[in-house]
């Protein structure tokens, strides 16, 4: 008799996802989370001159009102690494339950196409994608039509399709760094989010298909209202360890001069010397985020597990 | 036995001859042409770097230059990773202030690149553009300045001169050999960049070696050697070959 023993075997760039079950993993949440505040509110405290202003000058400065403080911490360092990372995540969740989808899908030509999707991505390191969709790309769309060229160039289209084309040429044209940087993440980690869609809808019972089909729901409808569903409670926490890591690899994007965290930090080192004491402050912050997330990931994961513990 | 004596000797040769000449290394980010750059050899060249085999030949040392990124150049000098920075580094207060500097071997002016016929042509024509510079450099500190603008730091110049040509910037600033050569003599943007105009400075600026804080033995010997290349016709044939004149 062999008894089936359930192992997981977790690598990857994710933070480790504290768990209740492991006493261990949650002591060294504690101690990193009040290790990283304790040593920031020391610097900050001890030695105001250079650490607090490096802290201002990647979070934003706390104005006279509410609404002013707000918009600081907006256009702050922190807050274009978190509007790259949110954006980025829904692009490729967008991109990943289409590309999981295709995956699956019974027709070749899909499938052959979202498989490629995956396999070129995942073989590309994810600093030369964004090198080559900035930079690259930001070539070729330069040479497209201007919006009023565009517009008299699709003049004899439908009106609908002559507004899209002549529009899109004109955002991909005067693309902004931002969205660069986020569809170039977003393309990146939606070839992983795929996987990790797929991954999911496979974990679900074959019977709950055969239930579902035998029961008259067409292919489409099985997917959306049996599978999906059920797949979900798999699928997020990985979601969320992606969320993480997408966060983290968020800080290659400052080489195309997208003002967050790390470029906020080497502006301020470049142009005081304070190398030291900026990476510190700026390995810091990212450390604070992180584990905030993982704890939130983690109890998310929990409330999602409630049906199998063991 | 023979060959291991043979060995012997040969290092012991090739100490002696470096006990000789003193070896100072530089440190180039060879991302600003024409003043220092890679060809297609590899090869580190431009204005500096011969300028710099100049001074080794007049003032008796070996130069070695190792290509640096730019970012972090002033920290690898403090931690003592090379001995000089020949990176067409600005002498600035803030500056002296971290690093000692040789006497200066270049000026310039900061030079703003536009794209051709956006008919910018002064410092209020720049209100309300987005400004690229590299990081931490004196053309980055002179869109910081200029009022209502919005600059942004890239690592390197090149990308910031891409990003223009892409039309994702209004304007890049950097010094006015390094402006020139990028819009007036390279042939991927001379058509469509051009000089829009200089930044006149309160005070003239001027290029010098940077070195270690309180290493005045390397100031001396570089001092001395730039003196003495000037003094010999070398320094205006240097940079007669690469900017005319």
């Amino acid at each position: 008799m062999i008894s089936k023993k359930k192992v997981t075997i977790e690598v990857g760039d994710g933070a480790a996802i504290p768990r209740k079950k492991d006493r261990g993993i949650v002591d060294a949440w504690w101690l990193s989370f009040i290790g990283a505040i304790v040593v920031i509110s020391y610097l900050c405290l001890a030695k105001p001159e250079p650490y607090l202003r490096i802290l201002k000058f990647v979070f934003g400065e706390i104005k006279s009102t509410p609404w002013e403080t707000l918009l600081s911490l907006w256009d702050s360092g922190v807050g274009v690494t978190f509007r790259v990372t949110i954006l980025s995540i829904m692009v490729a969740l967008v991109l990943g339950l289409i590309t999981g989808l295709g995956r699956l899908s019974r027709n070749r030509l899909i499938n052959l196409i979202a498989s490629t999707y995956v396999e070129v991505v995942r073989g590309i390191p994810l600093l030369v994608q964004l090198f080559y969709l900035y930079f690259a790309l930001g070539h070729v769309f330069r040479n497209l039509p201007s919006l009023e060229e565009a517009q008299v160039l699709f003049a004899a289209w439908p009106g609908f399709v002559t507004y899209l084309l002549s529009h899109g040429c004109d955002e991909l044209k005067n693309m902004s760094p931002l969205v660069s940087a986020v569809s170039a993440m977003g393309i990146c980690y939606g070839a992983y989010m795929g996987e990790v869609f797929r991954a999911g809808i496979e974990s679900i019972d074959k019977g709950q298909t055969e239930a579902s089909r035998s029961l008259g729901f067409t292919r489409a409808q099985t997917m959306f209202m049996v599978i999906l569903p059920q797949a979900w409670r798999t699928i997020l926490p990985p979601v969320g360890n992606e969320f993480i890591a997408l966060l983290k690899d968020s800080s290659l994007v400052s080489i195309l001069a997208v003002a967050d965290i790390l470029r906020r930090g080497r502006e301020f080192a470049s142009e005081s010397f304070y190398y030291f004491e900026a990476y510190t402050m700026v390995a810091l912050v990212y450390l604070v985020i992180t584990l905030v997330l993982s704890k939130a990931v983690g109890s998310m994961e929990q409330r999602l597990n409630f049906y199998d513990r063991d | 036995m023979f060959k291991k004596f043979l060995l012997a000797l040969v290092a012991v040769a090739f100490m002696a001859s470096v006990a000789q000449a003193k070896t100072i290394t530089f440190a180039a980010d060879a991302t600003w042409p024409p003043m220092e750059m890679v060809d297609a050899h590899k090869n580190i060249v431009g204005f500096c770097p011969e300028l710099v085999a100049a001074m080794a030949k007049a003032g008796g040392f070996t130069a070695e230059i190792k290509n640096t990124a730019w970012d972090g150049i002033f920290a690898g000098l403090a931690s003592g990773k090379y001995d000089a920075i020949a990176s067409s580094v600005s002498i600035t207060d803030e500056r002296k202030v971290a690093m000692d500097f040789s006497d200066p071997y270049f000026e310039v002016k900061q030079g703003v690149v536009v794209r051709e016929g956006s008919g910018i042509t002064d410092a209020a024509g720049l209100k309300g553009k987005t400004i690229g510079a590299q990081i931490g450099t004196t053309g980055y500190f002179a869109a910081k300045k200029i009022a209502g603008a919005d600059p942004k730091s890239y690592d390197e110049v090149g990308l910031a001169i891409t990003d223009l040509n892409n039309g994702r910037l209004d304007a890049v600033i950097c010094d006015d050999a390094v402006a020139a050569d990028y819009a007036l003599t390279n042939p991927n943007y001379a058509k469509s960049l051009s000089l829009g105009f200089l930044i006149t400075p309160d005070s003239p600026e001027y290029l010098g070696f940077a070195v270690e804080k309180g290493d005045t033995e390397t100031v001396e010997i570089l001092n001395k050697a730039l003196a003495a290349v000037k003094a010999s016709g070398e320094y205006d044939k240097i940079f007669a070959k690469w900017f005319g004149k």
